[in-house]
């Protein structure tokens, strides 16, 4: 059986390959990479031009496959290289190879189309300001590029893995970019060192997966692919077909899938931010601001979200660690957003609602709205990326300072900046019409109608804390946006702010058409009143321009839906308070709007005057909290002071002390020994030819007992 | 009258532990030699009267190979001592006790 859909080749756009070709998308940056890598210096614009062709053709390739898809291509999934074969059936085989379905291809477009923009806006940030070093900057660009788009090709959980890793060292040498001050360095290191806890847990869940399935597929159209983990997760579940996994531990093997979620799991938390993990992208904010909107939108911490994603159907056997996920997720979209309250540099509240954000997505997975979580991917990839790249234009029309207080009335003199900021920060809101309005209703929708259905009451306690969000996320969207562009200009900077060049324009117009309008891929909130086929995301999930490979395959939305509602899986159920689900959907979507609404409107009371007041001041020590970060990096600090360095400091002393003295100890008996017998050796003849006689004597009296001499 | 065997072994312990005690306690390189030839005839006196003793000849073969072995050495042994003089101007064998200097 072919890869590719039969379809696929005739509808292809010559000259651009399209889901054929789909890896050149990764394979662009990658050779950009090493091409700024060695000729940095005497390329255009120290590398920014090979950066924007080779981001700019990886999203034509990209487009091009959406096209293919939508035009019934597809799913491709291919093995390109195998790195360890198993031998007839035993042990495991390692493959390389690319998986390209909806998901994907709408994920490789994102990851395309967001670092094309950064690029471009770079050349503003970045040249213009005459920075040096300019080549290392886009080499990590594009390597960062390359590790997150091949990334989302992979088709196994290792290769996953290998660039998951990848995209966390990128995020390390990019938030470090200003290495010589040593608030960048030590922020690269933490986001170096706090993710990578967490990919702890993730490759302890590839070896697992490994050793459990066999096998570490996420799909079975390959030739030579019998099964993927998911399938013989789920056979297991529903059939009782145990005989392909092994389960260890003495557990269940429901019981040890969730165990394997949870492990992969950790890899997400860390790379998505969430709590407890979620402490270094804050700090992250010390890197150049279009590296803030790479890896806030689409890239780094997007990595996370996607791979629960990608390995959806697995999640879903597991009500477990689905409410694992939900409650995380919720815990983390609240919290986060009250520290992005009292937050006084732009950046930092733009940090804090991001983790929130990513807290909704995996609400919406735990909560079982897979459809919602990819939506609110995509929504927030264009609007996040907006409002970083709005916040790195502010940023240089004011002289690199970031503190709000040292703003205000900039939208006279930055309309442009201003306007597309205001869409960014509306969507972020959840103002209707614009995209993050459908998104966030959609997550927050699926997780009340799967908490009603009586499926997990913690969906319930989720579904509350992603509601009280709402309103913090409203309140500090419109603090953020009216402290920066509204009032009077509170300093001479602000009066007269740097203007800002073309290459910034342009993406920020782009973004900011694209967060009105994006919302019309799935306008969920209107489900009961638009016909079938108008939820344009969920058909796309679901494969519905595909052939029957893939819509009966086990990679679609709607078998994530089946496995979610039966009971070998996670049980979940559909309530809709007697409402009627269309009914329930415009109610949760006017809910949301007015949670919305009022705390903008407040916002609007507090913030909105010629001469705004620091309110936030009044929390006292709330505030003090709050500005503190709930003390979480102190109690990390503490932990790892207090807890893991005794014991690092202790596993070293009996490395060194008995691994290694054990080693040294036999090095230094010889060397004691040999140091005493050494001193025989005078070099006197005379000393040899006592031995010599010394040893016949001695020779004869054994013989001489042995032998009954005597 | 022939002699008792016995003496001849007496004979050559006697040689043998003169040659023993020159070799431990002298430190004239041309004793140490000396000494060492006393050894060998010690051996060689043994291999005689044993070839007396048990009529047959190759003790006495033995001998006449020995007896140029010995030669041989003492050709080596004078070499050794020429050079131990032209390099410590004597000839004590406790002066050259490293391999290199």
């Amino acid at each position: 059986m072919l890869g590719t859909h039969p379809l696929a080749s005739s509808i292809s756009i010559p000259i651009v390959p399209g889901i054929g070709g789909a890896e050149v998308t990764a394979l662009f940056p990658l050779v950009t990479f090493v091409l700024i890598l060695a000729f940095g210096r005497y390329l255009p614009f120290k590398g920014a031009f090979p950066g924007i062709v080779a981001t700019g053709l990886g999203f034509l390739v990209a487009l091009a496959t959406v096209v293919e898809i939508a035009g019934g291509a597809g799913p491709r999934h291919e093995t390109l290289h195998t790195l360890v074969a198993g031998v007839s059936g035993e042990g495991v085989t390692l493959t390389f190879g690319v998986l390209i379905d909806p998901l994907s291809a709408l994920m490789l477009t994102i990851v395309g189309l967001i670092s094309l923009l950064v690029h471009l806006f770079s050349l503003g940030y970045m040249n213009a300001e005459g920075e040096i070093d300019l080549p290392r900057y886009y080499a990590a660009l594009s390597l960062f590029t390359f590790s997150m788009m091949a990334f989302v090709l992979s088709d196994n959980l290792l290769m996953s893995f290998v660039f998951f890793e990848l995209v966390g060292l990128c995020s390390y040498l990019l938030i470090g970019f200003w290495y010589r001050e040593p608030g960048p360095a030590s922020a690269a290191k933490k986001a170096f060192l706090v993710t990578r806890f967490g990919d702890y847990f993730f490759l302890i869940g590839v070896v697992a997966v490994l050793g459990t399935f066999g096998t570490a597929q996420f799909a079975s159209y390959a030739p030579g692919v019998e099964a993927s983990f998911v399938e013989i997760a789920t056979d297991a579940l529903e059939h009782g077909e145990t005989g392909e996994m092994r389960t260890f531990l003495g557990l269940g093997e429901r019981a040890w899938i969730t165990a394997i979620g949870l492990l992969v799991l950790g890899g997400a938390v860390g790379k998505s931010a969430q709590f407890p993990l979620h402490t270094w992208l804050p700090d992250a904010m010390e890197g150049p601001t279009p590296v803030s909107a790479l890896i806030h939108a689409a890239t780094m911490v997007a990595a996370g979200v996607f791979l629960i994603a990608r390995m959806y159907g697995f999640y879903a056997l597991s009500p477990t660690a689905l409410a694992v996920i939900a409650l995380v997720g919720g815990f983390t979209a609240f919290f986060a957003a009250t520290m992005a309250l009292v937050k006084q540099e732009l950046k930092q509240v733009l940090a804090y609602s991001t983790i929130s954000q990513y807290g909704y997505m995996m609400l919406a997975l735990g909560g079982g709205g897979y459809v919602a979580a990819v939506f609110h991917l995509t929504t927030h990839a264009i609007f996040k990326a907006l409002l970083f790249l709005g916040a790195g234009a502010v940023i240089i029309a004011m002289h690199h300072e970031e503190n709000m207080w040292e703003m205000g009335g900039l939208k006279d003199e930055m309309r442009t900046t201003y306007l597309t900021f205001l869409a960014g920060s509306l969507a972020l809101a959840g103002i209707f019409p614009f995209a993050g309005f459908w998104s966030k209703d959609e997550v927050l929708f699926e997780t009340l109608v799967h908490a009603l259905g009586g499926g997990a009451p913690v969906l319930f306690v989720a579904y509350a804390l992603g509601l009280l969000a709402v309103i913090l996320t409203a309140f500090y969207t419109f603090r953020m946006v009216l402290l920066t562009f509204h009032g009077d200009p509170r300093t001479d900077t602000a009066e007269d702010p740097h203007s800002i060049t073309l290459s910034m324009k342009v993406p920020l117009v782009v973004l900011g058409v694209l967060s009105v309008v994006a919302g019309v891929l799935n306008m969920g909130v209107f489900k009961g009143f638009l016909p079938e086929n108008a939820l344009f995301l969920e058909r796309w999930l679901d494969g519905a321009t595909m052939g029957e490979q893939f819509r009966e395959s086990s990679l679609t939305a709607e078998h994530y839906h089946h496995v979610l509602t039966h009971d070998f899986g996670a049980g979940y159920s559909s309530g809709y308070a007697g409402l009627g689900e269309g009914n329930l959907a415009l109610v949760g979507g006017v809910v949301a709007l007015v949670l919305a609404l009022i705390p903008a409107a407040v916002a609007w009371r507090l913030y909105g005057g010629a001469e705004p007041d620091p309110h936030m001041m009044n929390l006292g020590r709330i505030r003090t909290v709050l500005m503190n970060n709930y003390y979480q990096d102190e109690y990390q600090v503490w932990l790892a002071r207090g807890f893991t360095l005794p014991i690092a400091t202790l596993a070293n002393k009996f490395d060194q002390g008995i691994i290694d003295g054990l080693v040294d100890g036999s090095g230094g008996v010889s060397l004691f020994a040999g140091g005493r017998f050494r001193q025989i050796q005078t070099g006197v003849a005379t000393t040899y030819a006592a031995l010599l006689v010394l040893g016949l004597l001695i020779l004869i009296a054994v013989f001489a007992v042995t032998g009954g001499w005597i | 009258m022939a002699v008792e065997p016995g003496w001849y072994l007496l004979l050559s312990a006697a040689v043998f532990c003169i040659g023993l005690f020159g070799v431990l306690v002298r430190r004239n390189a041309l004793v140490f030699l000396m000494s060492i030839e006393l050894m060998i005839n010690a051996a060689n006196i043994n291999l005689v009267a044993f070839a007396l003793v048990y009529g047959n000849i190759t003790g006495q073969t033995f001998v006449l190979f020995l007896i140029a072995l010995a030669a041989a050495e003492v050709a080596v042994g004078i070499g050794i001592i020429l050079a131990l003089n032209r390099n410590f101007e004597s000839i004590d064998v406790t002066d050259a006790v490293t391999m290199r200097w």
